[in-house]
């Protein structure tokens, strides 16, 4: 096989997509963004950015550096507005291809805007996957735009791949300065330091925060430092093959919980990104089979329930935590959003329960002696 | 987009994203991280002395003439608009060199006046910004605060 093969393989055959798996990608990554991770979370946020002397008012080096302060309160009330249309368009599928390109132009606009106060968060991820998942045709089936004649119209996988390519690149940023910073150093605990820094300066002492503050053993807290920094640089390894992206993708989902558990970080955004990776036809047909079984409709009915069925079954999951979020019920001794400590530990049971599948499977498959 | 364009945007791709990486190490070196930039937190930092941790912490000491009523807040505290993973860098880029903190605008005072007074139920005449660094290590009981240094003070006079 020719190397321009090969390249070809792995761009375009990588991963597999299907319409309908799309379809309730879409409407997770809308819903999911909708709720948890649109920039500011509210307009309070964008009226106290606007109220700011324009001395705090600090870029990046970028284009933001030709304003010289935070626009009015009106400007991130339009773009805060037309964000919101664009994510309900993408959501419904409606001109799927644009809405998803500008939910992520309005997304990097405003999250552009909270950085300038002299701290970058890095959650370009979230702008990043309508952006990329918008060339994968992801409002060809259960969705406005399909009403119109889009036959020639097809799925595509390649962003998936793109987006694959993204992460394993910004993962090996996060590893990449740790080895030059001493983490691989064995006289440094480095992962505890940092534990410390989150625990007695930003006073982040929730869930077991505390204990890891008490458990001293350097063996642990280095070998810590070694799985980290060797898991965010192979991620560029992993990149290679569907499979074994796959599975650093579980790792990380493991990874950012125990960060949550011990420091008290979420990195929310990510699962945005790693969500994409999840099989959505096995989802679609998972889906499909109950309702056909619970309800007896078959054909092509049944597919539309069955998006009707996830829709609900989301925002059953995901406004109830919303509501609990937004109404200041918290965890104490932490700034860590009760919905992002739900959805990081229900992602990280999720993979525990789909790694217990896996290996059950193939103990079931290995033939007895 | 044809096979062709897909294939040309991941060669540029492929190029551009270790390049930029490159930029954005050196524009952050000698400037601010830039942005946007497809990057992700390095956590870089190793806090650790001898046998112990070495943590540097960001006081905020209000008082009025004389020091007849005085109020020490955290940057969290004083500044609660803004998300906490936000505030090291705020504090970073405002308040760490006497030059820029005296460069802060009447408009800036009056903010920080309004926000101090809020937060310690009296309007002060002056602002210390107190660098402190703190020593912990680790003993049975867990970690313990060894001694804590003051490293660093700057004063806006309101």
């Amino acid at each position: 096989m020719s190397y321009k093969e090969r390249f070809d393989r792995w761009i375009f055959n990588s991963f597999t997509v299907s319409a309908e798996g799309l379809a309730l990608l879409r409407i997770f990554t809308s819903l999911f963004i909708l709720l948890f991770l649109i920039p500011g979370m509210s307009m309070s946020h964008f009226g106290f950015l606007s109220s700011l002397p324009n001395d705090f008012y600090s870029p990046p080096p970028g284009p933001l550096r030709l304003l010289e302060g935070f626009p009015p309160l009106a400007v991130f009330q339009i773009s805060h507005t037309i964000l919101v249309i664009s994510l309900f368009a993408m959501l419904i599928g409606y001109h799927t291809k644009w809405a998803s390109i500008l939910t992520g132009i309005l997304i990097l606009f405003l999250q552009g805007f909270i950085y300038s106060i002299g701290k970058v968060n890095h959650e370009i991820v979230i702008p990043l996957v309508p952006v990329i998942m918008a060339f994968s045709n992801w409002g060809v089936a259960y969705s406005v735009d399909c009403r119109r004649k889009t036959d020639s119209i097809k799925p595509e996988s390649w962003p998936l791949t793109l987006l694959a390519l993204f992460i394993a690149v910004m993962m090996f940023t996060a590893g990449f300065p740790k080895i030059l910073g001493g983490w691989l150093d064995p006289s440094t605990q480095a992962a505890q330091g940092h534990l410390f820094n989150q625990f007695f300066i930003r006073e982040r002492q929730a869930l077991l925060a505390g204990r890891a503050v008490g458990f001293d053993h350097a063996l642990f807290w280095e070998l810590l430092d070694w799985f980290t920094v060797l898991f965010e640089v192979g991620f560029i390894m992993a990149l290679f093959k569907a499979s074994w992206f796959r599975l650093f993708v579980g790792l990380a989902v493991v990874f950012h919980f125990s960060t949550m558990m011990a420091l008290n970080i979420a990195f929310l955004p990510n699962f945005l990104a790693y969500v994409v990776f999840l099989n959505w036809d096995k989802v679609y047909a998972s889906i499909r089979s109950a309702t056909i079984k619970t309800s007896g409709i078959r054909g092509p009915k049944s597919g539309k329930w069955t998006v009707y069925l996830f829709t609900g079954i989301l925002m059953f999951l995901f406004l109830p935590i919303k509501w609990v979020s937004i109404n200041g019920y918290a965890l104490s001794q932490t700034d860590l959003m009760l919905h992002e400590f739900i959805v990081v530990t229900s992602a990280f049971l999720f993979i525990v329960i789909l790694a217990l599948v896996k290996v059950i499977e193939k103990i079931r498959k290995t033939p007895d002696k | 987009m044809s096979r062709k364009t897909v294939r040309t945007l991941f060669i540029a791709l492929l190029i551009y994203l270790p390049l930029q990486y490159a930029v954005v190490g050196i524009v952050g070196y000698y400037d601010a991280e830039p942005w946007p930039a497809f990057v992700f937190p390095g956590f870089k930092s190793v806090y650790v002395y001898d046998d112990g941790f070495e943590i540097t912490r960001t006081v905020f000491d209000v008082e009025t003439v004389h020091r007849q009523r005085s109020h020490d807040m955290s940057p969290q505290v004083l500044f609660p608009e803004i998300p906490l993973s936000q505030i090291p860098g705020f504090v970073r880029t405002h308040f760490s060199d006497d030059e820029s903190v005296q460069n802060i605008s009447e408009d800036g005072k009056a903010w920080l006046r309004s926000n101090a007074a809020d937060i310690a139920g009296f309007t002060p005449n002056a602002m210390h910004i107190i660098e402190l660094t703190e020593y912990y290590r680790q003993t049975g009981d867990g970690a313990v605060l060894d001694m804590a240094i003051e490293t660093g003070r700057i004063t806006i006079l309101f």
